[in-house]
């Protein structure tokens, strides 16, 4: 069978076009639309401070999504993703800065130098396998990184490179609102790009890749060049989010994309839960949300004037403690718990799927 | 789809099926005839495609020599091209008979001999393997036709011929099948069905062309909107059953029902889980095994949602009981609807049944508790009563919607229904069989003089209602000399989600005893549950927990029978039944053979006699026992 069996009951396809939409139940046409929803009003009711942490979010969640590609489906790990954003944002600074470039150029601009970065450092992983590919990518990091410092001093911008906000249609993009949708946009582009590539062959394949590359190879998939294939399609999206991070700050600084943005991530991925599109987005939420929330927490602690200047030590111990907390104990992820939540709904009022022998 | 011309039974009667397939071929081209599931796509038939597919059939078989008169056998589950060849033959001329997946060599060989076929059709290489050992006591038998020859790479047999190739090599159409249509008479033999046969051979009831049609309108009567409403179902009870045959051919041309096959059989779960159907024709044990899963899984579930569903139930209980005297108050009516929202819905769901606007259940009798239980979860569960020699039609049904349970309704308009002075059921009415095929001595045990058919049934009437009592040969006499009927008790035993299948004896004997046949998903689900270790079927019949566990099931069913009435004395059955197997005391339909049954678990029956009169003196001297 090609396609799992829907949520609910007499939803039959008669045509294999039938398998293509993402959405086949009442219930979950009616859930995309409240989500839809609710993602369309939020701005309208939110603080401007609320509207920059969505626009963290889905800045995060591009990221996210497309390290979620190559590590959660295609099964390649990679830690030069802080790299991947450092190059993007350092391609659409440098291009408005020295050619004056629109938005709709320097962020294709993004992708191509992304997807061509993706070639470079996905050429070790046909060789690579497991922690010596993590370490290969790890030098991506440090080559962009190197190479946007030496632009920053050789050009004399040492504290980074100012980005003058984006002109759409007219109009300068500065409006916290305005951001929000473009943001949302490009988020609801990537998810979209991402669905599409794993319900098709590409997807199948790296999925395949991922499960044992010998018995893909063995099907006919083309190994190198479907891993090729995912390092530069995550590249090239992560690249983008880079891109619109520097827009977004309206500053591109070295400072921005230490390594800790790479494992920050990573554990996106893995908070998330891996090979899963949704544990990539509920990963984003989590990681972006999480230090405002041990803040808020802290404020809230009798003598919190005292704990203030901790608040990044504890951070840093709490997120660490989190990562460990959820390898140990919930290695499924927030999707995991996700999945349980939806299940406990979804088979009600059984605990368990009823006729799953059912014969006769 | 366009609404059926409300046609009478007499100009049904002057039809025949390949006739009224060109009709609406003819008429509604494009309307789905039927759909049937081929590597994960539910392929749309239209009408045309149908009449098409069944006129270069038609044109294959009349190029491998197959005359009018001659016989064609089936055997195989439910698949479109059952359907298929079963029309084409019959546009011949050719007289189609099935032949059970499930049936035993012996039973193959009989009825090959009986029959007479000169075309076996075969489902794939199974069904072939059957076939060919016996070839050479069948020198009527001059092709094999395989339908899914996927595994058929390794037999060059000459005999045998691929379905696709024979119809790939045709061009048959529409209008050559009309002229063959048109050239059958409607009072001509169209197929044979036979009886389970719970005694002896099974017999194959011989059905004409057209009375076959008009006696099958005798349910599109009863249930009009069978006839108005466009409706989905899902075949995957045996064609060769005339109730089968009824969902799959007839009834989809002279209704409004679109049969549904789902990939395979074994898959109907699925297949009834994806298509959800409006209409579901089915067997008590269907119905039984589906009701039985749900009180497992709902026993397994966790105690708030049981307790949610208790509630549920409970309301239910209270709303069932005036339903079926249509007095439901209008606070119970909305609660119900809220339980039925947020509680039965989502079980029905679960497999397929929220879409569900009548079910109709016939071929052996249904416990009123399953009924019951059904018609609590909002199914309208109705219960028909049919035999083979009424042609395809029903002799009575319960009309409902939400009839009380415990009878089988009222005879549709045409037949005549009356009780024999012993009790027995006769029918009478234009649409019945032709005969027994080659056995006009069994056709004359059956058919009277004056036109009344036996049935073999005892029944009674309850408020103008039919109520079947038993078989009239399965009465138990016991050494008290009570008349008890087995299969009134035997019902309440299968309504048990734990049991599959159970006898009743005590024929001359001081008191009731019964074979169990534990139900192996439901008791090894309710083991696994428990952590009682078992290994497989026969270990868990023999587990002194799962012997418990009966007790306690028959316990709860005695309670609710009359002295005499109840079981005294039990014994589960070491191995599962199974229909395929040589000897087995049950039939394909998986009936049980009364007789066969008792003779092979012999040791079972007797024990259960010696052992309990051993209890007894036990239980009369322990006491002077323990006091020494």
């Amino acid at each position: 069978m090609s396609k799992s069996l829907p949520r609910a009951s007499g939803y039959f396809r008669t045509s294999y076009a039938d398998e293509l939409p993402l959405v086949q139940t009442t219930l979950q046409r009616l859930s995309l639309k409240a989500v839809l929803l609710a993602l369309l009003v939020f701005p309208f009711f939110a603080t401007s401070f609320q509207l920059d942490l969505a626009c963290q979010v889905f800045l995060a969640a591009i990221g996210a999504l497309s390290l979620m590609l190559l590590t959660g489906y295609a099964g390649q790990v990679s830690l030069g993703h802080a790299g991947l954003i450092a190059a993007g944002a350092f391609t659409a600074g440098i291009l408005a800065k020295e050619l004056n470039a629109p938005f709709w150029v320097t962020i294709p601009a993004a992708a191509v130098v992304g997807a061509l970065l993706g070639v470079v450092f996905g050429l070790p992983s046909l060789r690579l396998r497991g922690l010596y590919l993590a370490v290969s990518t790890l030098a991506l990091h440090f080559v962009v990184v190197y190479l946007g410092g030496e632009y920053e001093t050789k050009r004399g911008y040492s504290t980074g490179i100012v980005v003058d906000p984006p002109k759409l249609g007219g109009f300068e993009l500065i409006d916290g609102r305005l951001w929000y949708f473009v943001m949302l946009a490009f988020a609801v582009g990537t998810l979209l790009i991402c669905l599409n590539l794993l319900r098709g062959r590409t997807g199948r394949a790296w999925r395949a890749i991922h499960s044992h590359e010998t018995v893909a190879e063995a099907l006919g998939i083309g190994i190198a060049g479907y891993k090729l294939l995912a390092f530069v399609v995550s590249s090239a999206l992560t690249a983008v989010a880079g891109a619109l991070f520097a827009y977004y700050r309206g500053f591109v600084s070295v400072e921005a994309f230490s390594l800790f943005l790479s494992i920050q991530y990573v554990a996106m991925v893995i908070i998330g839960g891996m090979g899963s599109l949704l544990g990539a987005i509920l990963g984003a939420v989590f990681v972006t949300l999480f230090p405002y929330a041990i803040e808020n927490g802290m404020r809230l602690l009798p003598g919190a004037e005292k704990l203030a200047g901790a608040v990044f030590a504890v951070n840093y111990a709490a997120f660490g403690l989190v990562m460990v907390l959820f390898l140990v104990f919930e290695p499924q992820g927030l999707v995991g718990i996700w999945k349980r939540l939806q299940s406990y709904f979804v088979l009600w009022p059984f605990k368990h799927r009823p006729l799953a022998s059912g014969r006769r | 789809m366009a609404r059926q011309p409300p046609l009478s039974r007499a100009a049904r009667r002057r039809m025949t099926a390949p006739g009224l397939l060109c009709e609406r071929a003819r008429t509604t081209p494009e309307g789905v005839a039927f759909r049937s599931k081929h590597l994960g796509i539910y392929r749309e038939r239209s009408w045309l495609d149908y009449a098409t597919l069944v006129a270069r059939c038609a044109k294959a078989f009349a190029g491998l020599g197959l005359k009018p008169g001659d016989r064609v056998a089936i055997m195989g589950d439910a698949c479109e091209e059952w359907a298929v060849c079963d029309q084409a033959a019959q546009a011949l001329g050719a007289i189609v008979y099935g032949i059970y997946p499930t049936a035993s060599t012996p039973e193959i060989e009989y009825q090959m001999k009986d029959g007479g076929a000169v075309i076996f059709v075969a489902e794939n290489q199974e069904h072939v393997d059957r076939i060919l050992p016996l070839l050479d006591r069948l020198p009527g038998l001059a092709w094999i036709v395989v339908i899914d020859d996927a595994a058929m790479f390794a037999y060059d047999h000459p005999k045998l011929r691929p379905y696709q190739a024979l119809i790939d090599e045709q061009t048959g159409n529409l209008a050559w099948l009309d002229h063959q249509a048109r050239l059958l008479d409607p009072n001509a033999p169209a197929f044979i069905v036979y009886t389970s046969g719970t005694t002896g051979h099974p017999k194959g009831a011989l059905i004409s062309h057209g009375r076959h049609l008009a006696a099958t309108l005798s349910l599109v009567e009863c249930y009009p909107t069978l006839a108005n409403r466009p409706h989905r179902t899902v075949v995957y009870l045996p064609l060769c059953h005339v109730l089968g045959r009824d969902v799959a051919v007839t009834l989809p041309l002279i209704s409004a029902v679109v049969p549904h096959y789902g990939e395979d059989v074994e898959d109907f779960t699925t297949t009834l889980f994806e298509i959800a159907p409006t209409v579901l024709f089915t067997v008590p044990r269907y119905m039984q095994k589906f009701a039985a899963q749900i009180l497992v899984g709902l026993g397994n579930s966790s105690p708030l949602k049981r307790a949610v569903y208790g509630a549920a139930l409970r309301l239910a209980r209270r709303y069932v009981c005036g339903r079926w005297e249509n007095k439901v108050s209008f606070p119970i009516m909305a609660l119900q609807g809220l339980a039925h929202a947020t509680v039965f819905r989502p079980i029905l769901n679960k497999i397929g049944f929220d879409a569900l606007e009548l079910v109709i259940c016939g071929g052996a009798p249904l416990p009123a508790e399953t009924m019951a239980l059904w018609h609590m979860y909002g199914v309208n569960l109705v219960e028909i009563y049919g035999q083979t020699e009424a042609a395809g039609g029903i002799i009575t049904g319960q009309r409902g919607p939400f009839p009380r349970p415990g009878d089988v309704g009222t005879a549709p308009p045409g037949w005549d229904v009356r009780l024999a002075e012993d009790g027995e059921v006769l029918v009478r009415g234009a649409d019945l069989f032709e005969g027994y095929w080659a056995n006009d001595e069994a056709t004359r045990g059956v058919m009277h003089e004056d036109g009344w058919m036996r049935t073999g049934d005892i029944g009674e009437w309850r408020d103008g209602a039919l109520r079947l009592v038993d078989r009239a040969r399965d009465f138990i006499v016991t050494s008290g000399g009570k008349t008890l009927s087995p299969s009134f008790i035997e019902n309440q035993l299968r309504a048990s989600p734990y049991v599959a299948e159970a006898m009743v004896v005590g024929h001359g004997r001081k008191y009731l005893a019964a074979l169990i046949e534990i139900d192996f998903d439901t008791v090894s689900d309710w083991a696994r549950s428990r952590n009682v270790s078992y290994t497989g079927f026969t270990s868990l019949a023999d587990n002194a927990q799962v012997t418990a566990l009966i007790r306690a099931e028959i316990d709860r069913i005695n309670a609710q029978l009359a002295r005499v009435e109840q079981i005294k004395a039990f014994r589960i059955i070491p191995k599962a039944l199974d229909p395929e197997e040589e000897g087995e005391p049950v039939t394909p339909t998986r009936k049980v053979k009364r007789a066969q049954m008792q003779a092979r678990f012999s040791s079972l029956v007797d024990a259960m006699y010696d052992d309990e009169e051993e209890r007894l003196v036990s239980d009369e001297i322990g006491g002077v026992l323990k006091a020494s």
